[in-house]
C-alpha cells in the first residue's frame, strides 16, 4: 500500500480564500485510490523536515499574516525547505505562498521585503488588485494526456515576473494571471507548483490533483506506474460549467 | 439651500412610488437620487433622531430585529431599514420614507442595520447615539478586501462618534479592540467561561493572532470560531469584563434557547481606555436578585424593589441574574440576544421587558425564516460566509429527524463572485448527520462548486442531485420531505431573494420590503 505524507505549511495563518480546498481535494483522492495520506500541520516554530514530506502546500494570507510568518520561514525552515525542493519533493504554492518562495517583495513605496529566494521569481506591488475568474491554458497536463484548461479565482496586488529558469504553469485565456503583462500564469520549477488561483484549485481541476499525487508517487515509489481513473462527473460539471462561462 | 433639500426629499419620495409600483424593492435608488440633489439630505433628515446603529459581520439583521421588539414593546416609535438596504443610499430612502416633504418625521428613533463596510462612510454623514457590533469574521474577501482593513474602517468611524455609547462582543479580539482605547461610554458582552457545554468548533478561525502585536492568543475558552475568553501572553490584551454575560447555556433546541444571563451592576460599565485597569469585581450574585424574565411579567414594577421607574434597575447595587429564553435557535442568537440587551442597557429602557421581548422575536427576511408548506415545514437560512455557515451545520446537527437540504449557491456581487470560501466551511461535520438527509439538493449559479464540496466531505454522490430551476427544486424537494418533517433551504444573498419570490408566490407571503 502506498502511503503520502503532507504538509499543510502554516494552515493556522496562510488559510485565505478556501485553500485548504487543495490539501482536502489531495487527501481524498489519494484515498479513493487506497493510498494512506497523512496531513502534519506545521505552524510557527514547528520543524519542517524536507526528508519527510512527500508534499507540500503553501496557501495565500493577508499582509498582517506574511509578516507573521516571514522570521520564522526566513531563520527557521528556509534551508529545509530548499532542499526539499531541489530533492525533487512536490510543492504546491498558492498566491501568498506563491509569492514567499520567490526572491523579493517590492513594495509600492519602494521598500523591498525579503522573501525565501527558493524560486527565480519575484514580486511587485501593483496600483490595483487583480480580481476575477482566471482561466489558463497548462502544456505540462497536456503533455501528460489531461485536458489542458485550469479554472480558479485570483485576487492579488502583487504582479509577478518570473526568471529564466523558472517555466509558467500557463498561458492566460481569461484573466490577469501573474502580472496582467506577459499572459502567463503561476511558476513551475522542478516539482514546485504555484499558482495564483485560490482555494477551490485541486478540487475543481482534478487532473492537476492527480499530476501532483503522480509526481510524489513517482518521486517515492519506483514501482509507480500510474493512477487509476476516478469518476470526475461533478468536479468536471463545475469546471465546464466555468469554462463555456468565461469563454463565452 | 432649502429648497434644494425639499427638492431631495420630494424626488426620492417619487422614486419610492414608482419602485414600488414597477414591483421593485427599490431600497437604494431614491436615496442615490436624494443625495445627488441635495448631498447634505442625510444628515438634515435624520438630525431629530436618536441613532442606534448596528454593525459586523454576522447577525446584524437579527439583532436589528430583537432591538426593534425591545423598542416596540417599550412604546418606543421608530424607523428602520427592514430590507437590509444597510449602504448610505438605503439609509438615506429609510429616512426619506418616514419624514414628510419638511423633514419631519413622527417618531424620534431609529434603528438602522449598517453594511460594516459602509460604516465609515455613514458616519461621514450621520453619528450614531449607540453602536452596536455583532462580530467580524471574514466575508467576501473579494468585496471588502483584508478583514483587518474592515475592523480598521469601523474603528475610523467610531473616532468620528465620540459621544456613541458602544455595546461590544467581549468574546471577539477584534471587536472588543473597538473601545479599548477609544473614550466612549462601552458595555461589553459575551460569554462566561463554561456558558455552554460541549460545543467545541474546530473550524479555522479568522483571528489567531493578537491585533496589537501579533502574537498567538491563549484561550481559556471557545464559544465558536475566533470567540472565547482569549489573552495575548506577550502584551497582555484579553478579553474584557462582560456586563451583559451569559452564564450558562440551559438549553440549545432547533426552535430556540433557554439561557441564564448576568446584569452587571452600573458601576461596571465604564469605557476602557486604560489597558492596565481591571475591572473590579462586582458584588456578589444574591440570590434574591434571581428572577425569571418570564415569570416576572412583562413591566414588573415590583421583583425585589426593581421598579421600572426611572433609575429602578440602576438603583440595585448587585449583579441581577435572569433566565431568558430566546424564541431564536443558535448560539449566534444567543450573541445577538445579548448584544440586544447591552443596547437595552443603553438606552436605559426597563430590563424585563426587553427580556421578554427575546422570547417574542421573529427571525428575520430569510434568516431562518419558517414557512408552513400544509403538514410540512420550509426553513430558509441565509447563507454568507463561512462563520455563519458553520453556525448553520451547527443548527442542523440539532434536528433529530430525516429532513431535506437543498444548498444554493450564486456568485453574483451581492453573494461575493468568489465561492472558494465554501471550502473554509466545516461541512465535515455533518458527517453524523448523513444518515438524516434523505436528499440533497444543489443549485444556483455555482451549483456545481457545491456538488463537489460535498463530495469532498464524504457524502454519497448517489444523494446529490442537481436542479438549476427553482420552481422544479421547490417541487422536488417539498416531495421528497416526508409529513411533519423539514426541508432546508440554504442560498445565498441573490439566491435567497429569487427562491423566495417563487415560495411567496406559492405559499403567499409577504412582500420584503413591508
Amino acid at each position: 500500500m502506498y502511503e503520502l505524507n503532507i504538509c499543510h505549511l502554516y494552515p493556522d495563518l496562510l488559510n485565505l480564500y478556501g485553500d485548504r480546498g487543495n490539501v482536502i481535494a489531495l487527501k481524498k483522492r489519494a484515498e479513493w485510490r487506497n493510498i494512506k495520506v497523512s496531513i502534519d500541520a506545521v505552524t510557527i516554530g514547528d520543524a519542517y523536515d524536507s526528508e519527510k514530506y512527500d508534499i507540500t502546500v503553501l496557501g495565500g494570507g493577508q499582509t498582517y499574516e506574511q509578516k507573521i510568518i516571514s522570521p520564522d520561514l526566513l531563520s527557521e525552515k528556509a534551508s529545509e525547505i530548499k532542499s526539499a525542493i531541489e530533492g525533487n519533493k512536490v510543492f504546491l504554492c498558492i498566491c501568498g505562498g506563491f509569492q514567499m518562495l520567490g526572491r523579493y517583495y517590492r513594495t509600492r513605496e519602494g521598500e523591498e521585503i525579503e522573501f525565501l529566494g527558493a524560486l527565480d521569481l519575484w514580486t511587485v506591488e501593483g496600483e490595483t488588485r487583480i480580481i476575477g475568474n482566471i482561466l489558463f491554458e497548462c502544456d505540462i497536463l497536456a503533455a501528460e494526456g489531461y485536458d489542458s484548461k485550469i479554472v480558479g479565482f485570483e485576487n492579488h496586488q502583487g504582479r509577478t515576473y518570473l526568471g529564466p529558469d523558472v517555466k509558467p504553469l500557463g498561458r492566460i485565456l481569461t484573466g490577469g494571471g501573474n502580472n496582467g503583462e506577459d499572459g502567463l500564469e503561476g511558476a513551475v520549477y522542478k516539482n514546485v507548483f504555484c499558482s495564483y488561483a485560490h482555494g477551490s484549485l485541486l478540487p475543481k481541476n482534478p487532473a492537476l490533483a492527480d499530476l501532483l499525487l503522480s509526481r510524489a508517487l513517482k518521486q517515492k515509489y519506483g514501482d509507480f506506474a500510474g493512477l487509476p481513473r476516478l469518476d470526475d462527473t461533478f468536479e468536471n460539471m463545475a469546471r465546464e460549467s466555468m469554462i463555456s462561462r468565461l469563454l463565452k | 439651500m432649502k429648497i434644494r433639500y425639499i427638492l431631495s426629499i420630494l424626488t426620492a419620495k417619487f422614486a419610492i412610488i414608482a419602485c414600488r409600483l414597477f414591483r421593485r424593492g427599490g431600497t437604494s435608488l431614491p436615496g442615490k437620487l436624494a443625495l445627488k440633489i441635495y448631498p447634505n439630505v442625510l444628515r438634515e433628515t435624520a438630525k431629530n433622531f436618536r441613532i442606534i446603529m448596528v454593525t459586523g459581520t454576522n447577525g446584524k439583521t437579527t439583532t436589528t430585529k430583537m432591538i426593534g421588539q425591545i423598542l416596540k414593546d417599550n412604546n418606543i416609535g421608530y424607523i428602520t431599514n427592514k430590507s437590509g438596504a444597510n449602504l448610505v443610499s438605503g439609509i438615506v430612502t429609510t429616512f426619506i420614507e418616514n419624514v414628510n416633504y419638511r423633514g419631519d418625521s413622527g417618531v424620534s428613533t431609529a434603528l438602522l442595520e449598517i453594511d460594516e463596510a459602509a460604516f465609515n462612510a455613514v458616519t461621514n454623514h450621520i453619528s450614531p447615539d449607540i453602536l452596536v457590533v455583532t462580530n467580524f469574521f471574514r466575508d467576501q474577501l473579494d468585496r471588502y478586501g483584508e478583514l483587518y482593513t474592515t475592523v480598521e474602517n469601523v474603528a475610523s468611524g467610531i473616532r468620528k462618534s465620540p459621544n456613541a455609547k458602544l455595546v461590544l462582543n467581549a468574546d471577539d479580539s477584534l471587536c472588543a479592540s473597538l473601545g479599548k482605547n477609544a473614550g466612549n461610554e462601552v458595555i461589553y458582552y459575551g460569554f462566561d467561561p463554561g456558558a455552554c457545554k460541549g460545543v467545541a468548533d474546530s473550524g479555522s478561525s479568522d483571528a489567531n493572532f493578537c491585533i496589537y502585536c501579533k502574537t498567538r492568543y491563549e484561550y481559556d475558552s471557545y464559544i465558536y470560531g475566533h470567540l472565547g475568553w482569549f489573552r495575548c501572553p506577550t502584551c497582555g490584551y484579553a478579553r474584557p469584563e462582560s456586563n451583559v454575560a451569559c452564564t450558562e447555556v440551559e438549553e440549545l433546541s432547533a426552535t430556540g434557547s433557554a439561557i441564564r444571563l448576568r446584569l452587571a451592576k452600573p458601576s461596571c460599565i465604564k469605557s476602557d481606555t486604560d489597558n492596565t485597569e481591571q475591572f473590579s469585581p462586582c458584588d456578589e450574585i444574591s440570590a434574591e436578585n434571581v428572577l425569571s424574565a418570564e415569570k416576572s411579567g412583562l413591566m414588573n414594577t415590583e421583583c425585589n424593589g426593581l421598579s421600572s421607574e426611572k433609575g429602578g434597575i440602576h438603583a440595585q447595587n448587585k449583579n441581577e441574574i435572569y433566565s431568558v429564553k430566546i424564541s431564536l435557535p443558535g448560539l449566534y442568537n444567543i450573541y445577538n440576544a445579548l448584544a440586544a440587551v447591552g443596547c437595552s442597557r443603553a438606552l436605559d429602557t426597563d430590563m424585563d421587558t426587553a427580556l421578554a421581548s427575546l422570547s417574542k422575536v421573529e427571525s428575520g427576511f430569510g434568516r431562518m425564516e419558517t414557512i408552513d408548506a400544509g403538514g410540512k415545514t420550509v426553513k430558509v437560512i441565509l447563507i454568507k460566509n463561512p462563520a455563519g455557515f458553520n453556525q448553520v451545520i451547527n443548527y442542523l446537527l440539532t434536528e433529530k429527524k430525516n429532513f431535506v437540504a437543498a444548498f444554493i449557491i450564486n456568485d453574483r456581487i451581492a453573494d461575493g463572485t468568489d465561492v472558494s470560501w465554501l471550502w473554509d466551511v466545516d461541512f465535515e461535520k455533518m458527517q453524523p448527520i448523513f444518515p438524516l438527509m434523505d436528499s440533497v439538493y444543489v443549485s444556483g449559479t455555482r451549483a456545481g462548486d457545491m456538488a463537489v464540496r460535498l463530495k469532498y466531505c464524504g457524502m454519497d454522490t448517489d444523494k446529490i442531485e442537481i436542479e438549476r430551476n427553482y420552481g422544479r427544486l421547490i417541487d422536488k424537494a417539498l416531495a421528497d420531505t416526508p409529513e411533519g418533517h423539514t426541508l432546508y433551504l440554504l442560498p445565498t444573498y441573490t439566491a435567497m431573494l429569487d427562491i423566495r419570490k417563487h415560495l411567496k408566490n406559492k405559499f403567499r407571503l409577504r412582500d420584503f420590503w413591508k
